[in-house]
C-alpha cells in the first residue's frame, strides 16, 4: 500500500468511524430506553462489525480486538434471550467510549510513513482525549458570555484612571480572558470533512437515479469549523448538490454533443477568507438560464422587462419563495430548485450565499461561513433609548450627519459620499420606531456587501463591544436580518441586526 | 471491454479498498451498493459481470440479497466478503447461490484470484 493510499484510507476510517460513533450513541440511548427492541442491538453489531473490519484492514489490532471483544458479548446478550439488564448497557456504552478513543488515537497516531511509531501511540494519545457533551460545553461558553461582559464594565470604570492599579489589572484580565475565548471556541470546532465526506457518494448516487455522469472531487475538508455550524450545513450542501447534478449537469449524450467530457465535473472547495471560511461548489453544466429566470421574473411582475440581470440579481430572484425554473419537475429536485429554502437556513447559520454562472461554462455557489460563532464584533446602535447591536464585519466606516445632506432622487433618498450616491436607510423607520422626535445631528454607518453600499441613519454610536450571541425565539413574521439578541454591559437586553442581508 | 463490478458493502472505506484493488487492475466500478436492497436493486439495473457482497448490512443482509438476486438472475456471479469468525454464514451464502468467498483483511492478491475465479467459473 502506497503512503498517499494509507493516508487517504486512515482519513476515510477517521471519518467513518467518527460516524458510526455517533450513531452507536443514538442506539445506546434507544436501546435503554426500549430494552426489548432489537433493531438498537443490531445496529451496534454492524457498528462494531464495521469498525472492526477497516481497523483489521489498517492492522490496528487493539481497535479490532476490542471491537471484536465487543461484539461477541454484544451478539451474545442479543441471543441470549435474557432481558437485557441496565448495568450491562452502562457497562457497553463504557466499551463504545474506549473503542472511540482508540479509533481516533490510531487515526491521529497513524504516521503514515512512520509506521514504527505507531505501536506507542496510541495507548498515550487515548489517555489525552476526553469526550465532552456539547451541552457542557455551551455552559462554559455562557459562563464565558458573563465573563465577556462583566469585563467590558469594568474596562469602563478603569477608563477613569488608566494608570489605576485597577486599570492595569484590568487590561491583564481582559488579556487572559481574550486568550480564554480562543480556547473555548477553539474546543467547538469540528473539521468539515465529517460532512464533506458525505458528498461524493451522495453525488454519483443522485447521478446514476438521474442517468448522468459525474466526477466529484472535494478540498480543504480539513478546515474546521463551529460544531454548531456544521451540524447544520449538510442539509443546504445537499440541496444545492442536488440542484448541480439534476438542473446543472447535461446528460452524457448531450455533453459529447457539446464537445464535453461526457462525465459532469463537480468541486467542493473549501478555504479560509480572513475570519471566515469559505465553500465553493460548482459544476462544469449548462450554467443558469438568465433570460429564462429573466423572463420568467418579468411575466410575474417582479423585474422590469428591459432590466439587465447580473449574478446577484439573478440569485436574488432564485431566492424569493416558490420562484423556479425547472422545466420539468424530477424526482430529485421535487418542484423546483428551492433556493430560498437553502438561502433562509444559511442566513440562519450567519452564513451567506453568492452566485456566479456562465452559460454553458457552469454555475459556481459560494457560502461564506462564519468560523467563530458565538461572539461577534459589533458596534451599539440607539435609536431613542433602545440599543441595537450590529456585526462590524460589513461596516465600511462611519459618518457624521447633516439633514441637509440627504437628496431625494427618484422618490428615494440618498447621500453623496465622495462622489457617490448611495441609498439611506433610516433605523428608525426599518424597526416602526414611534417614540420621541430624532436628534438634529444623527450619525450614519455605511454598510458595505454584494458590492452594494447604503447608509444607514441611527440617533446614536456607542462604540464597539464583543457581543455574546444568544440564538432568538424567532416569532412568526420576524424580519431576517434580526439575528439573534445580546446582553449588553449594562445588564440589559439589545436585538443583534445583521443589515448585510437589506443591503 | 472491462468487466464491470457491483461493489456491496455499508462502510465506504470497504468499497473504497475494494474499487481500489479492483480498477487497479483493470475492472470497472459500474456502481456502489450500502444495503442489501440497494444491492438487489443496483445489480436489476446495472447487470454486472460480478458483484461482490457484504454479509452485514442495513435493511437487508448479504445473504438475503444474494437469494434474491439468485432467484431473478440465477447466473449472477456473487462473491462474499465475510470478516474472520463467520464461517457459518459463509457456507449459507454459498448455498443461497454466491461462487465464492474472501476474508477481511483484504489481500489485494486473494481478491483478485477470487474475482477471477468467480469470473472464469
Amino acid at each position: 500500500m502506497t503512503d498517499a493510499r494509507r493516508a487517504r484510507y486512515v482519513a476515510l476510517f477517521a471519518a467513518e468511524s467518527r460516524t458510526l460513533l455517533a450513531g452507536a450513541r443514538r442506539a445506546l440511548a434507544a436501546w435503554t430506553d426500549a430494552p426489548g427492541d432489537r433493531a438498537p442491538a443490531d445496529e451496534l453489531f454492524r457498528t462494531l462489525h464495521t469498525i472492526k473490519g477497516m481497523a483489521a484492514s489498517l492492522e490496528y489490532h487493539a481497535v479490532a480486538e476490542l471491537a471484536h471483544a465487543t461484539e461477541t458479548d454484544l451478539v451474545a446478550v442479543r441471543d441470549g434471550g435474557e432481558p437485557v439488564a441496565r448495568r450491562w448497557l452502562l457497562q457497553l456504552e463504557a466499551a463504545f467510549d474506549q473503542i472511540a478513543l482508540a479509533c481516533e488515537a490510531s487515526a491521529t497516531g497513524d504516521g503514515v510513513s512512520a509506521e514504527g511509531e505507531q505501536a506507542n501511540a496510541p495507548a498515550t494519545r487515548a489517555a489525552r482525549v476526553v469526550r465532552v457533551d456539547l451541552e457542557r460545553l455551551d455552559a462554559l461558553f455562557d459562563d464565558l458570555g458573563g465573563l465577556v461582559t462583566a469585563r467590558q464594565e469594568l474596562e469602563r470604570h478603569a477608563e477613569r484612571d488608566t494608570l489605576s492599579p485597577v486599570a492595569r489589572a484590568a487590561q491583564g484580565m481582559a488579556r487572559r480572558l481574550d486568550t480564554l475565548q480562543d480556547r473555548i471556541l477553539h474546543v467547538r470546532l469540528a473539521p468539515l470533512a465529517e460532512v464533506f465526506e458525505r458528498v461524493p457518494p451522495i453525488v454519483r448516487d443522485l447521478a446514476r437515479q438521474l442517468g448522468k455522469e459525474v466526477t466529484v472531487q472535494v478540498h480543504g475538508d480539513d478546515l474546521e469549523v463551529d460544531r454548531a455550524v456544521l451540524d447544520q450545513l449538510a442539509e443546504p450542501l445537499i440541496h444545492l448538490l442536488r440542484n448541480a447534478v439534476d438542473h446543472g449537469l447535461e446528460s452524457p449524450e448531450v455533453r459529447r454533443g457539446l464537445g464535453k467530457r461526457p462525465a459532469g465535473a463537480i468541486q467542493l472547495r473549501a478555504r479560509r477568507e480572513r475570519d471566515s471560511v469559505v465553500l465553493e461548489l460548482s459544476d462544469d453544466g449548462r450554467g443558469i438560464d438568465r433570460n429564462a429566470v429573466a423572463a420568467r421574473a418579468v411575466a410575474q411582475g417582479i423585474l422590469d422587462a428591459d432590466a439587465t440581470l447580473n449574478d446577484d440579481g439573478l440569485l436574488a430572484l432564485l431566492a424569493r419563495p416558490g420562484f423556479s425554473t425547472a422545466t420539468a419537475v424530477t424526482d430529485v429536485s421535487g418542484r423546483g430548485v428551492g433556493l430560498d429554502v437553502v438561502v433562509s437556513r444559511l442566513h440562519e447559520l450567519g452564513a451567506s450565499l453568492a452566485l456566479t454562472t456562465v452559460p454553458g461554462r457552469g454555475t459556481t455557489f459560494g457560502i461564506r461561513l462564519p468560523t467563530r460563532l458565538g461572539i461577534v464584533r459589533a458596534l451599539v446602535a440607539s435609536i431613542g433609548e433602545e440599543r441595537y447591536v450590529m456585526p462590524l464585519t460589513h461596516v465600511a466606516e462611519f459618518l457624521p450627519w447633516e439633514p441637509d445632506a440627504v437628496r431625494q432622487v427618484d422618490g428615494r433618498a440618498v447621500i453623496d459620499l465622495r462622489g457617490e450616491s448611495i441609498p439611506v436607510l433610516d433605523l428608525r423607520r426599518l424597526l416602526l420606531y414611534r417614540g420621541e422626535a430624532p436628534p438634529t445631528r444623527r450619525p450614519a454607518l455605511v454598510f458595505e456587501a454584494n458590492g452594494q453600499r447604503v447608509a444607514l441613519l441611527a440617533d446614536a454610536i456607542h462604540g464597539q463591544v464583543d457581543a455574546v450571541v444568544q440564538p432568538l425565539d424567532r416569532p412568526r413574521g420576524t424580519p431576517r436580518w434580526i439575528t439573534g439578541a445580546t446582553v449588553l454591559d449594562n445588564g440589559r437586553p439589545a436585538l443583534l441586526l445583521d443589515l448585510a442581508s437589506v443591503v | 471491454m472491462a468487466q464491470r463490478v457491483l461493489i456491496c458493502d455499508d462502510a465506504i472505506f470497504m468499497r473504497t479498498m475494494i474499487a481500489d484493488i479492483l480498477t487497479g487492475a483493470g475492472y470497472e466500478v459500474v456502481g456502489e451498493a450500502e444495503s442489501g436492497l440497494q444491492a438487489v436493486e443496483r445489480y436489476k439495473s446495472l447487470l454486472p459481470d460480478i458483484v461482490t457482497m457484504d454479509i452485514v448490512m442495513p435493511d437487508m443482509g448479504g445473504i438475503d440479497a444474494v437469494k434474491a438476486i439468485i432467484a431473478t438472475h440465477p447466473d449472477a456471479k456473487i462473491l462474499m466478503c465475510s470478516a474472520m469468525g463467520q464461517q457459518a454464514l459463509v457456507v449459507e451464502a454459498i448455498q443461497a447461490g454466491a461462487r465464492d468467498f474472501v476474508v477481511k483483511p483484504f489481500q489485494p492478491a486473494r481478491v483478485l484470484e477470487a474475482v477471477q475465479r468467480v469470473l472464469a467459473g
